[in-house]
């Protein structure tokens, strides 16, 4: 564990160090939600209570980019060259990129939350467990670019890692309900994480936990398990042969 | 026991041999240079030596543990500098040395650390990003890093590679310094490089470790007037 926080914190210091992560992982999201709050747009979606999960999940999508950045552009350097000959174990790495992206979340959530309120979302301790449940979303993003960085080299991961970070905008209600684009769009959102992702921070932060059904649940967990499990299938196998 | 010993080893990519058979035995403290053209196998051989890579058949034995069954704890005796610098760019010189401590969980890191910016005078950068050196720097670094853990057995694959000579001749100088303290087997192109700091010379063309011995003997063996010629003649197998 002691190797794992080690390589985290090396990880941590290369994102705040790039300062477009800076740019996507938080001014964008923080833009975007200060725009549709400055020219209220007439619908239920826009409202500061519908519109900041959508905002917090939005903002997790980019730590997909940011690790399939990372992990791909480890392994095309020598870096981890050094590392694969040192004692550390594929967990090590793992959890070394997935614990370098909690502070990160739990920055942009602390930045989310003043700007929400400023925009007139009401403080309450909800928000507290929001960022708890907003670390434990923020591990689907981490091993879907675990994967991606991991299958992928470091120019095609990114832009791989774009089209997720597009997929939230589209399926994930944040924008538009579902239903609006017609009723097989609606089953495949059903059926893909983003729309859960959405609602389960939803239901904790407006106190509406009766929102959340067991299926949001269910496939959040199943996406965030099979993926970590390939990811770490593919990192595995990916350090032996890349060094082949 | 020595420090390092192959039997057969040999690894294939598909349907090319990339490393043929080799039976290679290195004393404990000697410094052991693979020289070889492009594609001799050189930096595969170091590669399954450093646990990086798995052989396709063959022995290896790394202080008397075996490759194979004793993986975690060759990982501790062991350190490598690889071909291409292998320091984290958007770290600083000092904050890489804290990491690559951290990675071997050394107990005396501070100690260690400040030996190591003792050893290669790298007070004037120890507070500069690790991108913005210059190559020579980025691989004195990229060497004091590696030995960190105060390894046993370090793998130096191809140190001095595009550096000025100034810089090369700067690395030589604490190259030599570890020779006897540690065992060192490094790959190189430079004949001189191979010449001035090694014990003994191993030959690799085509996968095959051709021929072994210092300097002097394969001078000798080849019936050549200096060590370029030596080289040449038994890489080509006297047909230049």
């Amino acid at each position: 564990m002691m190797r794992a926080l080690n390589f985290s914190k090396r990880n941590f210091k290369e994102l705040i160090r790039d300062p477009l992560s800076t740019i996507f992982a938080l001014i964008l999201p923080l833009f975007l939600l200060f725009i549709f709050q400055t020219i209220k747009i007439p619908s239920e979606q826009f409202n500061i209570e519908n519109f900041t999960p959508g905002i917090i999940v939005f903002g997790s999508s980019f730590l997909t980019l940011f690790t399939s950045m990372l992990v791909s552009k480890d392994r095309a350097s020598s870096l981890l060259i050094r590392l694969g000959v040192s004692p550390m174990k594929t967990t090590d790495y793992i959890f070394g990129y997935v614990l370098s992206f909690i502070p990160v979340i739990i920055i942009q959530n602390i930045l989310f939350f003043i700007l929400a309120c400023f925009f007139g979302l009401q403080f309450s301790y909800s928000m507290i467990l929001t960022v708890l449940t907003s670390i434990i979303i923020g591990m689907l993003y981490i091993v879907i670019g675990l994967l991606l960085g991991s299958c992928f080299n470091d120019k095609t991961a990114p832009p791989l890692s774009s089209i997720i970070i597009q997929l939230v905008c589209f399926t994930s209600g944040m924008y538009f309900p579902k239903e609006m684009v017609g009723d097989i769009f609606a089953k495949i959102c059903g059926y893909l994480p983003f729309e859960s992702c959405v609602t389960i921070i939803k239901g904790i932060m407006n106190n509406t936990i009766e929102i959340i059904s067991l299926k949001n649940i269910v496939v959040f967990v199943v996406y965030t398990i099979v993926i970590l499990v390939l990811s770490i299938i593919v990192f595995k196998k990916k350090m032996i042969s890349d060094n082949n | 026991m020595f420090a390092i010993e192959t039997k057969t080893l040999t690894k294939k990519f598909k349907e090319k041999t990339a490393v043929n058979a080799i039976n290679l035995k290195i004393n404990k403290g000697e410094l052991f240079a693979l020289l070889g053209t492009n594609g001799a196998g050189k930096t595969t051989t170091i590669k399954m030596l450093s646990t990086l890579i798995l052989p396709t058949s063959g022995d290896i034995k790394i202080n008397g543990l075996d490759i194979l069954k004793d993986r975690q704890k060759i990982k501790e005796i062991l350190n490598v500098s690889p071909q291409e610098t292998a320091i984290a760019s958007n770290l600083t010189v000092m904050e890489n040395l804290e990491f690559m401590a951290g990675v071997y969980q050394i107990k005396n890191k501070q100690q260690k650390i400040d030996e190591l910016i003792k050893i290669f005078k790298l007070n004037e950068v120890i507070k500069q990003k690790a991108k913005t050196l210059s190559g020579g720097w980025q691989r004195k670094v990229s060497i004091a890093i590696s030995l960190i853990n105060e390894p046993k057995i370090l793998f130096l694959d191809e140190p001095t590679l595009g550096l000025d000579v100034i810089s090369r001749k700067e690395l030589w100088k604490v190259i030599k310094e570890l020779k006897g303290k540690i065992t060192i087997m490094l790959t190189t192109h430079y004949m001189e490089e191979a010449e001035s700091l090694s014990d003994r010379i191993g030959i690799m063309a085509n996968g095959d470790l051709i021929d072994v011995g210092t300097s002097e003997e394969l001078i000798k063996k080849s019936n050549t007037k200096d060590f370029e010629d030596a080289f040449v003649k038994i890489a080509t197998g006297g047909e230049l």
